[in-house]
């Protein structure tokens, strides 16, 4: 490089100062300051004793904690199977000659990923809604089915609240993933297919041996978006159920939040936030090496 | 596969075709399903709402949207004035320290070069909801939380490395031979980054800015944490509070949501193509 382009260190440092001074006061310092109280017994009040390593003890054993993880990483593959895998079949559709409105298709399905996941979760919820939910009104009234008056709180069912809500989630991004697909489906070389089906092969077969290898990185792409995405899962389940009924629908993040703000407990609150911390880096990090792993080894 | 030669039937073609049609149609329905069932609803009063959830409005009425944007309790239009300066000035600052530092990063070798490029990365990397909490705590220290400024702050702050890696990728494929013509004819640094470099790099810029609008304006976790008064609050957040306060009025609930959402929708369908592939790049080359 020219050494006249080069500019004076002070300038540098005076285009930096601001913005890393932002960047290290948001992501930073409250990184470290997690770690500081995590080692207190604090309620959010002036005083504040050290307890050591009590509060990540009883991470370990907190059960609620433990649980919520599983949640999230429920709610990872869900949306593995059911964004991606759903979405890669509706591309597989789209690019059939047969379909028509692949404009349409496109910029409707995309559309509820630019939508708040709030007014994502208010709407879910009014479609479960008990009394005037689409879900119960199309089984009394379009199914026929009979209730006595007893309409099922769906919402209310432990054993049913992680799937209801991942349904949502994975709705919202099956379009978003879709027009990913297809973007990198379509810098696919055309003259591959048309030598594949000169040579006889079946759509299904196109789409097993030469679509499927020609789009795995954007595949990986998507599950890392996906899972990293899912580690973070809030808003939806913060509209919909709350992490309730009891703890059946809770998340990681969600748990910390309450912890700190409803049972004011800020020590422990604290603690548990450096355990997602821990916990989600440990998963990008091992999914990104399984995966890697996993298309270098079926590239051989 | 053995009869791999073999065509399928014609028959066999139009069902699969039908099929797949009427599948993605079905989709595609279901996305756009909640937009119209809440303008339908939102036409409707309370009581015609409980009796039929779908039908279309009898006597369509715009007493809901009366009702939520004249009184000023419900804070309507106030959030979303929040919420437009909140998005405008972060995606401001996003793309502009995203365009300096992503630049710097690029072309510019001084010391702290990789420190600069591993923070950034640390902070594609960081699990950001863990700092929810911490946050909060860092914010009330100082002060700097329930500001009207305060969201600005991890707004830019967690947009930033996406930023930076995106302008650093684009300005590594601009010929460095530019800012050399620029630099002997005399341009300073400062100028050739503003008058040269900038408007070189406008079709990232753009992207940048599409990827921020939509979630800055969407973004609740850290409003709900960061902010306390009633009349700071954005979008996302007023609509939680309202929904509790018209928990079995659907209709006003649906009128607000529909109301707060346009802008959003609006731009979204006007622009959509280029916010498609604005998103997409994005995301992929993120």
């Amino acid at each position: 490089m020219l050494q006249t382009i080069r500019p004076k260190g002070r300038v540098i440092f005076a285009y930096l100062l601001i913005p890393l001074a932002v960047y290290a006061f948001a992501v930073f310092v409250p990184l470290f300051t997690a770690l500081y109280y995590s080692f207190f017994n604090w309620k959010g009040g002036p005083v504040k004793t050290f307890n050591g390593i009590t509060n990540y003890v009883s991470l370990l054993h907190d059960r609620v904690f433990w649980e919520s993880f599983g949640h999230n990483i429920y709610l990872i593959a869900a949306c593995i199977i059911g964004q991606i895998g759903i979405a890669f079949l509706f591309v597989l559709m789209i690019n059939s000659k047969t379909v028509k409105l692949k404009g349409i298709h496109r910029t409707f399905g995309f559309f509820p990923s630019t939508i708040a996941a709030v007014s994502i979760g208010f709407i879910w919820t009014m479609v479960y809604d008990y009394k005037r939910g689409i879900v119960n009104w199309f089984i009394s009234s379009v199914l026929h089915i009979s209730t006595n008056g007893a309409q099922f709180v769906w919402l209310n069912r432990p054993e049913l609240v992680m799937l209801l809500i991942s349904i949502p989630l994975m709705w919202q991004y099956i379009g978003y993933y879709m027009v990913i697909i297809i973007s990198a489906v379509s810098s696919i070389d055309p003259s591959l297919f048309e030598a594949a089906e000169i040579d006889g092969a079946s759509e299904w077969q196109r789409a097993r041996h030469i679509t499927l290898p020609m789009i795995k990185n954007t595949l990986l792409v998507c599950m890392t978006l996906c899972i990293a995405g899912n580690m973070k899962a809030f808003d939806h389940i913060y509209v919909m159920t709350s992490g309730g009924p009891g703890n059946s629908s809770m998340v990681m993040s969600l748990y910390g939040y309450k912890v700190s703000f409803t049972q004011m407990n800020m020590g422990y609150g604290s603690a548990i936030s450096v355990g997602i911390f821990v916990l989600s880096l440990l998963i990008i990090v091992i999914s990104q090496t399984a995966l890697t792993r996993l298309t270098r080894e079926s590239e051989v | 596969m053995e009869y791999g030669i073999k065509r399928q039937s014609p028959a066999a073609r139009i069902t699969i075709g039908v099929v797949f049609n009427a599948i993605l149609i079905i989709f595609s329905l279901t996305c756009i399903f909640p937009l119209l069932w809440m303008l339908m609803s939102s036409l409707k009063l309370k009581r015609e709402f409980n009796a039929s959830i779908l039908s279309l409005p009898a006597a369509p009425s715009i007493s809901n949207y009366i009702t939520i944007m004249t009184n000023p309790d419900y804070h309507i239009w106030q959030s979303m004035f929040n919420s437009a300066r909140t998005t405008f000035l972060s995606v401001f600052f996003i793309v502009f320290f995203g365009f300096i530092i992503g630049h710097i990063l690029a072309r510019v070798k001084f010391r702290g070069n990789r420190i600069v490029y591993y923070a950034m990365l640390l902070g594609m990397l960081i699990p950001i909801h863990s700092l929810l909490v911490p946050i909060y705590v860092v914010f009330n220290r100082t002060g700097l939380n329930d500001k009207w400024f305060t969201l600005i702050i991890p707004y830019v702050a967690f947009g930033m490395p996406i930023s930076v890696f995106l302008v650093e990728g684009f300005v590594k494929s601009i010929p460095i031979a530019l800012e050399e013509a620029a630099a002997i004819d005399g341009s300073s640094f400062s100028r050739t980054l503003f008058t040269i470099i900038l408007p070189t790099c406008t079709p990232i810029l753009t992207t940048i800015a599409i990827i921020q609008v939509f979630s800055c304006w969407n973004e609740f976790s850290f409003a709900l944490v960061l902010m306390k008064s009633v009349n700071l609050q954005t979008v996302p957040l007023a609509m939680t509070q309202f929904s509790g306060q018209f928990a079995s009025d659907y209709p006003k609930i649906m009128s607000a949501m529909l109301l707060t959402m346009s802008p959003i929708v609006i731009l979204y369908f006007a622009f959509s193509k280029q916010i498609i592939k604005g998103m997409v790049a994005g995301a992929v080359k993120g």
